[in-house]
């Protein structure tokens, strides 16, 4: 099921009229099947240009990517994403329903195993009952549940996150949090997460990838060894918890 | 409650044509002037006419080329309009072309189709063919090239093909746009329909206005005139309904936010 990622040398520069931007200066990094790893670093530091290479949106100035050994061109086999925009990343037009068999088209499926699957991802993301509905319909909690339900219906090896829960309010973060947590137990999808909230990156990660610089290059690579289960109150209550963040927080800051 | 607010809404909005036809009704009615006899008059001719065969005669034909004529515009626009936008390059090339097409009105492309096809059906098809086609398809161009970069990516991200991202994301995104381009078509169309009746044709709502108005038949004229000015309305109703229909995710949308 789950997905060795590499990323080797790679290194980024957008070129305009006026100058040469350089954003990522020889980024490698590997990431261990089955790991949820968060990307943080400060704002504009380049992690949701790393994340568009990893999709294949974006092709790196030099270097490359390769999801199981295989060099990445175009979006990688078995890839799915949860974007923070679910305003726009879910087609307004398409119910809940068309929205999460969507991604299914190419998949050579009967009408009763689409069914089956649109049933199951909703299940999964605690939502039943809302299939016919439009997403502008729902919360903006609920609109990233069937974002993140569509992405659970390509059944993926890789799932790349880009600020998933920025824009929902605390108490929807938290639910939306454990349920990320609920999905890495039951699937142990290899995933990729880009945040700016460093309790959250500690809270969810098995390891955090520290973006730091301009051009931005790994600053370092913390292993989050606050045990396998996690809990809202106990886990960010813990002092380990605590030691990881404030680390993990002065290296964004370009404290430490 | 809903649908006394409805019908509060119809009332408001139709007091002017009421008035003016109260107007026209009571100010003529003693009327001698042969140019302009009383519209009790004139009502009691419009009965007379348009409910007996004369609609089969002359109006089943104008409509059912607006029919054919439109169809093929709206099937000509989006298909082209989809394929064009979605190619920056395709759109290079013709933007200026359709641009120059634009501002000639589309009665005056009349003339050129009676050249290519003569005086007959084909004519009056091609000709309202063309003028609801040109609307729809700059509508759809704008709509498709102007695609939302993350619903986009999206679908690129999840292995849709470019066909696939070009009729189920990108086409259906470009709908409220498209559906601009679709009143303006119809309405273009209509006004075609009745104008490529005036030269050649002894049938058709427009023939018929044209022929009576020449022939002193001034009363079964101005009964053409209010038909069609009923059938023009009557149409913007069918196709205002269409619209809530096919964009009731679009409105609820818009009525959210």
């Amino acid at each position: 099921m789950s997905t060795e990622i590499s990323i080797e040398h790679v290194s980024m520069e957008f070129r305009t009229p006026e100058e040469v931007k350089h954003v990522l200066d020889d980024v490698s990094y590997s990431v261990t099947p089955g790991h949820f790893v968060s990307i943080v670093g400060p704002s504009g530091v380049g992690k949701t240009t790393l994340l568009r290479i990893l999709t294949g949106l974006t092709q790196p100035t030099s270097g490359h990517v390769a999801v199981d050994g295989v060099p990445v061109k175009g979006s990688p086999a078995g890839l799915a994403v949860v974007l923070q925009d679910y305003t726009r990343s879910l087609m307004p037009w398409l119910t809940v329903e068309k929205n999460i068999s969507l991604p299914l088209l190419n998949e050579k499926l009967s009408k009763a195993e689409i069914k089956e699957r649109i049933g199951a991802s909703l299940e999964e993301v605690g939502l039943s009952g809302v299939e016919r509905s439009y997403p502008w319909q729902l919360s903006g909690g609920m609109q990233q549940r069937v974002s993140i339900a569509r992405a659970l219906a390509v059944r993926p090896r890789l799932l790349i996150m880009d600020e998933p829960f920025a824009s929902v309010d605390a108490q929807t973060r938290f639910d939306l949090e454990d349920l990320v947590l609920k999905v890495k137990d039951d699937f142990g999808i290899t995933t990729l997460m880009v945040t700016h909230d460093i309790d959250e990156a500690v809270y969810l990660s098995d390891e955090i990838v520290v973006l730091y610089g301009k051009p931005a290059k790994v600053r370092d690579v913390v292993p989050v060894d606050v045990g396998a289960s996690r809990s809202q109150i106990e886990t960010r209550n813990s002092q380990r918890f605590a030691d990881l963040r404030t680390h993990v927080y002065a290296m964004v800051r370009g404290l430490e | 409650m809903r649908i006394t607010k409805r019908l509060l809404a119809v009332l408001i909005g139709a007091w002017l044509p009421i008035a003016l036809v109260a107007w026209w009704w009571s100010t003529s009615a003693d009327s001698t002037n042969p140019y302009f006899p009383p519209l009790a008059t004139i009502w009691e001719r419009f009965i007379e006419l348009w409910f007996s065969d004369q609609f089969l005669i002359n109006v089943v034909p104008s409509l059912r080329n607006l029919a054919i004529g439109y169809a093929l515009g709206c099937l000509i626009g989006i298909v082209g309009g989809a394929l064009v936008g979605s190619s920056p390059k395709a759109t290079a090339y013709l933007e200026p072309f359709i641009d120059f097409q634009r501002s000639i009105p589309a009665v005056a492309t009349v003339p050129v189709f009676i050249v290519l096809f003569g005086l007959d059906f084909e004519m009056r098809i091609a000709a309202i063919t063309f003028a609801a086609t040109m609307p729809i398809l700059i509508s759809t161009i704008q709509g498709v090239r102007d695609t939302n970069l993350v619903q986009l990516e999206t679908a690129q991200v999840f292995h849709l093909t470019r066909s696939q991202i070009l009729w189920r994301v990108r086409l259906p995104a470009a709908m409220p746009l498209v559906f601009s381009g679709l009143q303006l078509g119809l309405q273009i169309a209509f006004v075609v329909t009745i104008a490529s009746e005036y030269l050649g044709a002894g049938f058709g709502i427009g023939a018929f206005t044209l022929i009576a108005a020449d022939s002193f038949l001034i009363l079964d004229a101005w009964t053409g005139v209010i038909l069609m000015g009923l059938l023009g309305y009557v149409i913007n109703i069918v196709f205002d309904a269409t619209e809530r229909i096919s964009l009731r995710w679009y409105i609820g949308q818009q009525k959210l936010s």
